[in-house]
């Protein structure tokens, strides 16, 4: 095969699917904003896969993706110091409690 | 001018319509004065009545107003006005007359009753109606007042509603005569569409029937299905059951709508639409054999009766067979004749039998006895209505029975004998009922020493006994005149011997046979009753006719009722309840949708997206759009 | 049928003939195995520490794509401060009884569904696309030093703007987590 592109391609599609699977399912919040980080993991890859052998190849993919990095750090951070928060308030880390949304 | 109170014939039905909106309106202020309102409200009817009768006493062509258009259906217009001839005029008469005389009446009947005035109302309102039926000029307009005065007929049986009995005889009488009114409505209906013009008022359907434009199936058809309507209404078999349990009523109730009037609109209707039957030999003989047949089976059954009021009911029924045999034989003059005469003399008795009713508040003879001597102008009263209804020699019952047994022989000897042997029946109950009332001695305990009926109340019965006296002279063998002014034809009367002698012997050997019976007690009632065993108490029971009727009709009827009950509670219900619970259950699963939960959120978002991007990739596959 | 496997066969073969696929393979299946495996275990501090070899791998394949800087970016951000963050997060928010989660089985079977469709989706526009490969990338000598040339020349503001991004995370994150005074 001299097209190997696809094939990152697909990896980058079964690691979101996998990211979303676990953001939706997971009952820690913990694991939630873990399984976020995969998703955008996988778009990372993506766009490192088109600087190297898209249409046309260029640096900017892997910038890009530094930045997605910079930024999914802070979010992550603070998720993280979000979640603190909540367990402090309700004593519990489980994102099924936390339905505040239905009212 | 000849029509000067023709053109003043409306005032007769509407001035009992004004005296029944005034009591609607103020009847619970003036409740003490609505007998005043009500008599007032039918003299002035009568006063009416009286002048367009004389007027027309003179007048040749009938006189009519028709120029108000009810309904516009399509090109056709359906007409409402009323028309003045010579028959209505009598009807007007008659039925205004009774009327009066039986306002009068109940202003002593029911004193103290706390509907008094709804009563009067009530009585308003049937005048109104019958007179509006009376004076009609086409068959429509005719059934609506048909309906009217069946309603008017539901409201008076029922009025004391608190009995149940009274509840159930006035459904009853309003369905059996539905059962009837639903055969005239057909034959309206065939009327209108065959009818050139689509025009229903009586002088068109005679043009049109002269003329030959109807074919003779459908005219055999419509007269019988007319009969079929008068049937219901006049209490004839099959449909006379709700006659007798009408006696629930008041008794002035009974002597004006199930004696003199009422009962008597099938009759006239008949006679109306007589041009219909006179093309149809078929439904001539259909009306001869059920109006023969009806006279002497109701007279049966009145033998054995012990309720005043059952005994007057079923002499009704039977008279009016008699009058329906008239018309089945072709004697037109001699129906309207025994109906003018029976309205005086069957008014008469009922009233008389009210009064004895309201004296002492017993109905069942078994429990009467020895009022001759306390009771003297109603028992006087009584008897000489027995005496007419019984058909005695010269009162007014003898002329008119006479006339209608003569067109019978004339027309088949068998109807003639039939008629002989329900006068002879009639007879022997009107003096079995007149000896056990006022013969003897009391057979069970009076409340009050019972006293003769206050003035309001024997004026009356005076008034009615001397037209059952008179009334019969106007159409006698020797003096034509009442034939000719009807039928505008000299009616040829010959005087029949045979019959005469005939008809007199049967009534005597009636009375006497009640004298013997009940009068002087030489033979025992009861011990031929038992000897007769079966036959008696099949004629006590009304030959079980309601229980057939029960078993046949109303239960499989009922059966079906709820069957569909059944059905729409569960299936009907069952639908409605499965919608609605499709509904709930669509709510519940959006509640749990709406959680509050982000995961859940995030599916359905998951979910949509996923759908959405399917079906635009799909597009692909189907080449949509 | 025996000539479509004869064509896999030598399809195979040749893909695997060279030494990058091989390399790519190996990763892909660690990366995959690993995501896999941290959806599956029951304790929580296994789930991250699959979740770390999975960023690894991933660094290892951006190695392999001649990003060499984002790859140790990656192994060093992800693998090693997200990672501790996260077990830092466990940590304070533990319960002394964890009980058992409330089983879910139709949800978590319209989401398996939802997400293979999704997947479906995905590898149905990958697969139909034909894609067209310009000149193979020169990824240089150093990749460091290009992508610094390039961020600020080209990229400053967007550069400067993920600066005060992080400072307004960091600042939010103390704020939020700061232990209110009693």
């Amino acid at each position: 095969m001299d097209n190997i592109l696809p094939s990152y391609l697909i990896l980058g599609a079964i690691l979101f699917c996998i990211g979303l699977y676990g953001a939706l399912s997971k009952k820690n919040a913990v694991i939630v904003l873990l399984s976020i980080e995969l998703m955008l993991n996988a778009s990372n890859l993506n766009f490192v896969a088109f600087a190297k052998y898209g249409p046309v190849p260029a640096l900017s993919g892997q910038i890009f993706s530094l930045f997605t990095i910079t930024v999914a750090a802070a979010e992550a951070a603070v998720g993280v110091a979000i979640l603190l928060a909540l367990f402090r308030n309700r004593g519990t880390s489980d994102v099924v409690e936390m339905d505040h949304l239905k009212h | 001018m000849e029509s000067t109170y023709a053109q003043l014939a409306w005032i007769v039905p509407l001035a009992p319509l004004l005296a029944f909106l005034v009591l609607l309106a103020i009847g619970r202020q003036v409740n003490r004065h609505s007998a005043r309102i009500g008599v007032a409200a039918t003299l002035v009817s009568f006063i009416f009545a009286v002048l367009v009768f004389v007027e027309r006493l003179g007048a040749g062509t009938a006189y009519a107003w028709q120029d108000w258009d009810w309904l516009t259906i399509g090109g056709t217009a359906v007409g409402f006005g009323y028309e003045v001839n010579n028959l209505n005029a009598l009807m007007l008469v008659v039925v205004s007359g009774v009327s009066l005389l039986v306002n009068l009446y109940s202003a002593g009947y029911m004193k103290g009753d706390p509907r008094y005035h709804v009563f009067f109302g009530y009585v308003a309102l049937f005048t109104f109606s019958m007179l509006g039926l009376v004076l009609s000029s086409n068959l429509l307009e005719l059934y609506v007042f048909w309906e009217l005065v069946g309603v008017c007929s539901f409201l008076l049986i029922g009025f004391w509603y608190h009995k149940p009995e009274a509840k159930a005889a006035a459904k009853k009488a309003f369905i059996v005569t539905r059962i009837g009114d639903a055969g005239l409505l057909v034959a309206i209906l065939i009327l209108f569409w065959q009818a050139p013009h689509h025009d229903l008022s009586f002088t068109n359907l005679a043009n049109a029937v002269a003329e030959g434009m109807i074919a003779p199936g459908i005219l055999t058809l419509t007269a019988i299905l007319i009969f079929v309507g008068a049937v219901g209404k006049s209490g004839q078999f099959p449909l006379h059951v709700w006659l007798p349990d009408a006696m629930e009523g008041p008794t002035p109730i009974s002597a004006l709508i199930h004696a003199a009037t009422m009962v008597a609109a099938g009759v006239y209707l008949v006679a109306r639409t007589f041009f219909l039957f006179e093309e149809s030999a078929a439904a001539l003989t259909v009306v001869a054999v059920v109006g023969a047949f009806t006279a002497l089976f109701a007279a049966t059954i009145g033998v054995a009766q012990t309720d005043i009021k059952r005994v007057l009911a079923y002499s009704t029924v039977s008279q009016l067979g008699y009058m329906m045999m008239a018309l089945g034989v072709g004697a037109q003059v001699a129906a309207m004749f025994h109906l003018t005469t029976h309205a005086f003399f069957k008014a008469l008795l009922f009233l008389a039998a009210g009064s004895v009713i309201h004296a002492v508040g017993k109905q069942d003879v078994g429990e009467l006895g020895g009022l001759g001597r306390k009771m003297k102008v109603t028992a006087w009263t009584f008897g000489i209505g027995a005496l007419a209804l019984s058909g005695l020699f010269p009162l007014s019952g003898f002329w008119s029975k006479d006339a209608i047994l003569t067109a019978a022989l004339h027309e088949n000897a068998a109807y003639f004998v039939v008629g002989l042997i329900a006068a002879f029946f009639t007879a022997f109950y009107m003096a079995r009922l007149f000896f056990l009332i006022f013969a003897g001695k009391p057979r069970s305990e009076y409340e009050h020493e019972p006293h003769e009926s206050p003035a309001v109340m024997t004026v009356p019965l005076v008034i009615l006994a001397v037209l059952a006296v008179v009334s019969g002279f106007i159409y006698t063998p020797f003096n034509s005149w009442f034939g000719d002014w009807l039928t505008g034809a000299p009616a040829a009367e010959h005087a029949n011997w045979t019959v005469i002698l005939l008809s007199n012997l049967a009534a005597i050997l009636g009375i006497g046979l009640g004298w013997l019976m009940y009068g002087k007690r030489s033979i025992d009632a009861d011990a031929f009753a038992a000897k007769m065993g079966w036959l008696h108490s099949l004629v006590k029971n009304k030959y079980y006719i309601d229980e057939l009727y029960r078993a046949v009709i109303v239960k499989p009827v009922k059966a079906i009722g709820d069957l569909l009950h059944l059905a729409d509670r569960f299936v009907v219900d069952g639908v409605v309840k499965l919608v609605a619970g499709g509904a709930l259950l669509l709510g519940r699963a959006g509640t749990r949708m709406q959680n509050g939960q982000l995961q859940g959120y995030g599916l359905v978002s998951l979910l949509g997206f996923v759908l959405l991007m399917a079906l635009l990739a799909g597009r692909r596959f189907f080449h949509v759009g | 049928m025996g000539a479509n496997l004869a064509i896999l066969w030598d399809n195979l073969a040749a893909f695997f003939s060279r030494g990058t696929n091989i390399v790519f393979t190996v990763l892909a299946v660690l990366v995959i195995s690993a995501a896999v495996l941290m959806i599956n275990y029951e304790k929580i501090v296994h789930m991250v520490l699959a979740m770390a070899v999975a960023f690894i791998g991933l660094g290892g394949l951006y190695i392999l794509l001649a990003a060499e800087f984002v790859a140790i970016v990656q192994i060093l951000i992800y693998g090693g401060a997200m990672t501790i963050l996260m077990i830092f997060g466990i940590m304070m928010t533990r319960h002394t009884n964890q009980d058992d989660p409330p089983r879910r089985p139709v949800f978590n079977a319209l989401l398996l569904v939802g997400v293979i469709v999704l997947f479906g989706l995905l590898f149905y526009a990958i697969q139909g696309t034909a894609f067209v490969t310009g000149p193979a990338l020169d990824p240089g000598a150093d990749n460091t030093r290009a992508i610094g040339e390039l961020v600020f020349n080209n990229h400053v503001i967007p550069f400067e703007l993920v600066s005060v991004l992080l400072t307004v995370a960091f600042i939010g994150a103390i704020v939020m987590a700061k232990r209110e005074e009693e």
